[in-house]
């Protein structure tokens, strides 16, 4: 201790939801993540103050690790939604434009914090139970045996990252290579528990989205030059390293060796590993990987007796290595390598990407890896484009679990708020003594979260226009600033997510009131398929959190911040 | 030391931990100085966060949070801080109205400085020997004991809702307590005595739950088995029922391939390792088939152990059958990898929570629940008490009348004087019923207020602070209670029937034995600060050296200026 320092008293903050500043501060944040939100979203620029690298973007993931704040509540629904997203990738924003509204609408209202926690509860319960049901009007079942669905899911998660800059046909080109390469990790055949195969995925820049492509296989990137030396169609036996063939004793730790003066160690560690080359080739072995370094000698002993030689190929490659080859990583040195180790690759060649040169393995038989090639014009697009097709990946990979989707465009929000509205309505003697409120409260606290949904509807919209809500089947539709004044049945077209035509009579504005009503299921003439979908498990979890991390929001009532 | 110093500090603990008390309270919440955050509505963890100068208000802290501990009851220390600030305010007021009328001014500070002592010796006399007999007297007759056959009756369930209710949201307190009563139900066969089996739970805590972040709290669950903190360092292979499993401290040998060999003689298809191993005994794991799990916990290993009863290996070369042991089943789950171990039939509990702050919450909630429930099932540590609760009501339904506590020697002096178990409906009953028994002289010899008196009136200040939203509630429960009081001839109808939940059943259930020593550990409190005159700062060798830094700068100011 060669210093000590005067403690500084903590901060607290009595209250912190009645405070205007922090209120100003949930305000601002609120505002922000509400014009990134949808495929209209505004983007932002991420820079550092020492003026790093500027990143541009419109998704949560990017944006929420980069935001600071010295109010911990902030902090605290911050963490909530970078959790969320840690599990699920998708609807980041949704949870944080929903949670921040529910606490401004709360306190807009007035509504007592104790009740305004029942009632939020209540009525994500009504939510998470009707969107369950079988007859839930705003999900769509998945079915694997089209590809349809699948599509347009991966379509519209790509058009929601407008910081990509992809035209229509280049999205088009993302969402089915993103749908192809999900199929292709889904291995065919293996009885038992399934293991779910690997896309690994390597960036080009320079090159025209259209150039993008997905390859079975491994695309490795290369170090040195490859020369195909004969090219028989026989499978190559490979043999993969996980330990270091440099002949350094890497693994001694703090220990020590003793040895004869007179003894060379590092001749005796090189005819070691000449030894296991040798083995190699006995083996029959075309194609030595490693994940670490490898002598120059072995590689040239290795060279000369015809052996395809990789090195450095490093951990993350190591486990799709192994899926494709069926080869088991070999860490010993002295043992003899048992001939279950060893793998196969069907065939090798390289491939040529901007100025990447890479090494081509392809699988022998079926195998669940492949790789994917990501080409955009510039850096930071390539990186919004990676964002997007991690979070394809993820969210098609949801659907495994749950084979649904949810109506995007706003459709599922305005759906859930009419049906909350009216089951509120329902049942609101019962329900407020059930929560020990008047019924009154009970309702106020019901629009709350009402209006609270239909504010993260209405952030889809960031043109100056006003967003509707038909009042047959509650569908979310956004009407131009210039056709507002006009008469609305005239020209709305389709609604958010492309399901129901211009054919309801009944509109109202969404920050309007409206008498309750049943949403109306869409009865057997669905012809039409949505054109916007969203991930139900990613969706109805992120209503869960963003509802819970509300609630502990309006929960607390002191905060103690440490200064020092 | 100046009274209105102890006061005002006392009062500014207050002032933070009322936020958070009662069925209306709500949550804390802090930001370490590592940027870290926590959530909590625990008294102990508020006051802990607090960076306290002033050596008095560590002095409350430091007793505070040494009596959580040492008791382990888990609960309590809100309304510690309550009861202390009243019972300080109760003696400030009493010195400085002082004896006679006439007198405007009261005492002289020296008459004041020596009544504050002389009120604190006489509490702590009351407390130390009156108080157990006043509280089996004039409180257990209402209360009951819960038997802990039934943890999935109401009363079981209320006794953890109402410790839920004051510890995390009130959205999540009955989803949590259902949690706790299945996973005490689960572990309860492990031993006859309950007592065990809240303190294996509550030592191998750490080892038996896992946090989860980013889900919300309704995905919280128990899981068969026991879960292994780790993933896989060899790709998890299938395990057929019946196979073996041997788990490892350290491996010491060299020459790993005929370690290997040996496991495989044995069947070994699962190694756990307390220690990472080496690439090569990855490899050469993987390539005999078996699943290798590194880094695995101490905790994990020592409940792994007790659980399956094998002995861990600490040199390669002496593999024996008694260092394998059986499992049902094994895969990788969420985070982790669970076991089924198939001598006992052990679960796991998931504990999930939007953020890491509210998982952390709720962790330390069960883990303080489990806590408490041992506390109230401590075993009675002297064996003449023989009483049951039962003949404890019929004995004492004449006795709570006539208000004579000299009755009731036999309960003197004992450590923990009451049945364990025993609990009373929540939301101040206790306090009522105990500030109505305590005897109430007008004044004393000197003219002062008895200390029962203040004792009273401290008591009462806690179902004042319950009921704080609505003053009217407090008149309607304190009523209702002293009703029951004089109508004897029907103590039972609190509700403590299943059949007849009365009104107050609502508010939950709490522990006559926390409660009681709860108190005496306040009265302790404050007479020790009490009798505290002056406070001495001393220097360090490093402060002498740089006198312009001093940690207690304020305070030092503050009491030179007094000096």
């Amino acid at each position: 201790m060669s210093r000590v320092e005067k403690k500084a008293p903590s901060v607290c903050t009595d209250l912190p939801l009645n405070n205007a500043e922090v209120c100003a501060k949930l305000h601002l944040m609120k505002e922000l993540l509400k014009s990134c939100y949808g495929p209209r979203g505004r983007l932002k620029h991420v820079r550092n103050n020492i003026g790093g690298r500027v990143t541009t973007s419109s998704a949560s993931s990017v944006i929420l690790p980069a935001l600071y704040s010295s109010q911990p509540l902030l902090n605290l629904i911050k963490s909530s939604v970078l959790n969320h997203i840690s599990r699920f990738s998708d609807c980041g924003l949704f949870a944080g434009v929903f949670c921040l509204s529910l606490l401004e609408q709360a306190r807009r209202h007035e509504l007592r914090e104790s009740l305004a926690i029942k009632v939020n509860k209540h009525c994500l319960s009504l939510c998470t139970s009707y969107l369950q049901r079988d007859d839930c009007a705003c999900r769509v079942k998945i079915d694997f045996s089209s590809s349809q669905n699948l599509m347009t899911l991966a379509g519209s998660i790509v058009s929601s990252k407008p910081a990509c800059l992809l035209t229509e046909a280049e999205k088009l080109h993302i969402s089915t290579m993103a749908v192809r390469a999900f199929l292709q990790t889904i291995p065919c055949s293996s009885p038992g528990p399934v293991t779910l195969g690997q896309t690994v995925t390597v960036t080009v820049r320079g090159l025209p989205v259209l150039d993008s492509a997905m390859f079975p296989g491994l695309l490795v990137e290369m170090h040195d030059d490859f020369n195909q030396t004969d090219s028989s169609s026989e499978p190559l036996r490979t043999v993969l390293f996980s330990t270091s063939l440099a002949g350094d004793l890497a693994e001694l730790g703090d220990g020590t060796i003793e040895a004869d003066p007179d003894l060379d160690t590092d001749l005796q560690i090189l005819d070691q590993l000449l030894e296991l080359g040798k083995q190699l080739v006995e083996d029959e072995v075309r194609l030595c990987v490693c994940q670490k370094v490898i002598h120059p000698v072995l590689q040239q002993y290795l060279r000369s007796h015809g052996v395809v030689v990789m090195e450095r190929l490093g951990m993350a490659l190591m486990e799709p290595l192994g899926m494709l080859s069926g080869t088991q990583p070999v860490a010993t040195l002295h043992a003899r390598i048992p001939s279950t180790a060893y793998g196969r690759v069907k065939n090798l060649s390289t491939k040529q990407f901007g100025n990447k040169t890479m090494l081509h393995l392809q699988p022998d038989g079926e195998a669940a890896v492949c790789t994917a090639v990501l080409c955009h014009r510039n850096e930071t697009m390539l990186d919004e484009l990676k964002v997007a097709w991690r979070k394809t990946e993820d969210v098609l990979r949801l659907t495994l679990k749950e084979p649904s989707a949810l109506l995007g465009g706003g459709c599922t929000e305005t759906h859930l708020s009419a049906y909350v509205k009216h089951k509120g309505q329902q049942e609101a003697s019962e329900t407020a003594a059930g929560l020990r409120c008047s019924p009154a409260e009970f309702l106020l606290g019901v629009k709350v979260f009402c209006r609270s949904l239909d504010m993260v509807a209405r952030s889809l919209e960031h043109d100056g226009g006003s967003s509707a809500m038909d009042l047959n089947h509650a569908h979310h539709w956004t009407v131009s600033a210039d056709a507002a004044g006009e008469d609305m049945a005239g020209g709305l077209g389709l609604c958010g997510c492309g399901l129901v035509e211009n054919s309801s009579t009944e509109w109202t504005f969404l920050n309007t009131e409206y008498a309750e009503f049943c949403p109306a299921p869409l009865l057997g003439d669905s012809c039409r398929k949505p054109t916007v979908l969203d991930s139900f498990t990613a969706k109805v979890n992120a209503l869960q959190v963003a509802v819970e991390t509300a609630n502990l929001a309006l929960d607390v009532r002191y905060v103690i911040k440490d200064e020092n | 030391m100046q009274q209105s110093t102890l006061i005002k500090i006392v009062s500014a603990l207050e002032a933070v931990v009322l936020r958070s008390f009662g069925p209306e309270g709500g949550q804390v919440l802090f930001t370490r100085d590592t940027g870290q955050a926590m959530l909590s509505r625990s008294g102990t963890c508020i006051l802990s966060a607090l960076h306290l100068e002033h050596p008095l208000a560590r002095s409350v802290q430091i007793p505070l949070s040494v009596w959580k501990h040492s008791r382990g009851t888990g609960d309590g220390s809100k309304t510690f801080i309550l009861l202390l600030a009243s019972l300080l305010r109760g003696i400030s007021k009493a010195t400085s109205r002082g004896p006679s009328a006439s007198n405007a001014n009261g005492f002289t500070e020296a008459a004041k400085a020596a009544a504050a002592p002389y009120f604190a010796n006489k509490l702590l006399k009351l407390a130390s020997s009156d108080l157990d007999d006043l509280i089996a007297v004039n409180v257990v007759p209402y209360g009951f004991c819960v038997s802990l056959e039934d943890f999935t009756t109401h009363s079981g369930r209320l006794l953890l809702a109402s410790f839920f209710h004051t510890r995390v949201s009130h959205v999540h307190c009955s989803y949590l307590s259902e949690l706790t009563c299945e996973l005490l139900n689960r572990w309860k066969y492990k031993s006859d005595l309950p007592y065990i089996s809240f303190q294996f739970l509550s030592d191998n805590f750490p080892a038996l739950h896992t946090p989860v972040s980013g889900f919300p709290v309704s995905s919280s669950r128990l899981i068969e088995g026991q879960v292994i903190h780790r993933d896989f360092a060899t790709p998890c292979l299938p395990i057929t029922p019946e196979s073996s499993i041997v788990h490892f401290s350290a491996w010491t040998e060299r020459s790993l391939e005929s370690v290997i060999a040996e496991l495989q003689s044995f069947g070994v298809s699962l190694l756990l390792s307390a220690v990472k191993q080496s690439d090569a005994a990855v490899a050469l794991a993987t390539q005999a088939h078996m699943s290798l799990v590194e880094c695995v916990s101490e905790e994990e290993l020592t409940l792994f152990v007790q659980l399956s009863g094998v002995t861990p290996v600490s040199r390669g070369c002496t593999i024996q059958l008694e260092h394998v042991a059986a499992l049902s089943l094994c895969r990788p789950i969420l985070l982790g990898t669970d076991f089924f171990v198939s001598k006992v039939n052990p679960c796991s509990l998931v504990i999930c929570g939007p953020g890491e702050e509210q998982t952390d919450q709720y962790i330390c909630a069960i883990r303080d629940a489990v806590c408490m429930l041992m506390t109230i099932w401590e075993p009675k540590h002297t064996s003449e008490t023989t009483a049951s609760c039962g003949t404890l009501q019929s004995e004492k339904g004449t006795a709570s009348l006539d208000m004579t506590p000299t009755a009731n020697k036999p309960y003197g002096l004992k450590k923990c004087v009451f049945e364990p178990g025993c609990v009373i409906p929540a939301g101040g009953t206790f306090e009522f019923l105990l500030s109505r028994a305590l005897p109430n002289p007008s004044s004393d010899t000197n003219g002062l207020p008895s200390v029962s008196q203040l004792l009273a009136n401290a008591l009462l200040s806690v179902p004042r602070q319950i009921y704080s939203h609505s003053p009217k509630l407090f008149l309607q429960a304190q009523t209702r209670i002293m009703s029951l009081v004089q109508n004897p001839s029907n103590p039972f109808s609190f509700g403590l029937k299943e059949s007849t939940p009365g009104p107050m059943v609502d508010l939950g259930l709490e522990s006559v034995t926390c409660k009681y020593q709860l108190i005496l550990a306040v009265v302790q409190c404050a007479t020790s600060v009490l009798r505290v005159d002056t406070v001495l700062h001393t220097r360090t060798a490093l402060h002498t050296q740089s006198k312009k830094h001093t940690i207690f700068s304020r305070a030092s100011t503050e009491d030179e200026a007094e000096d």
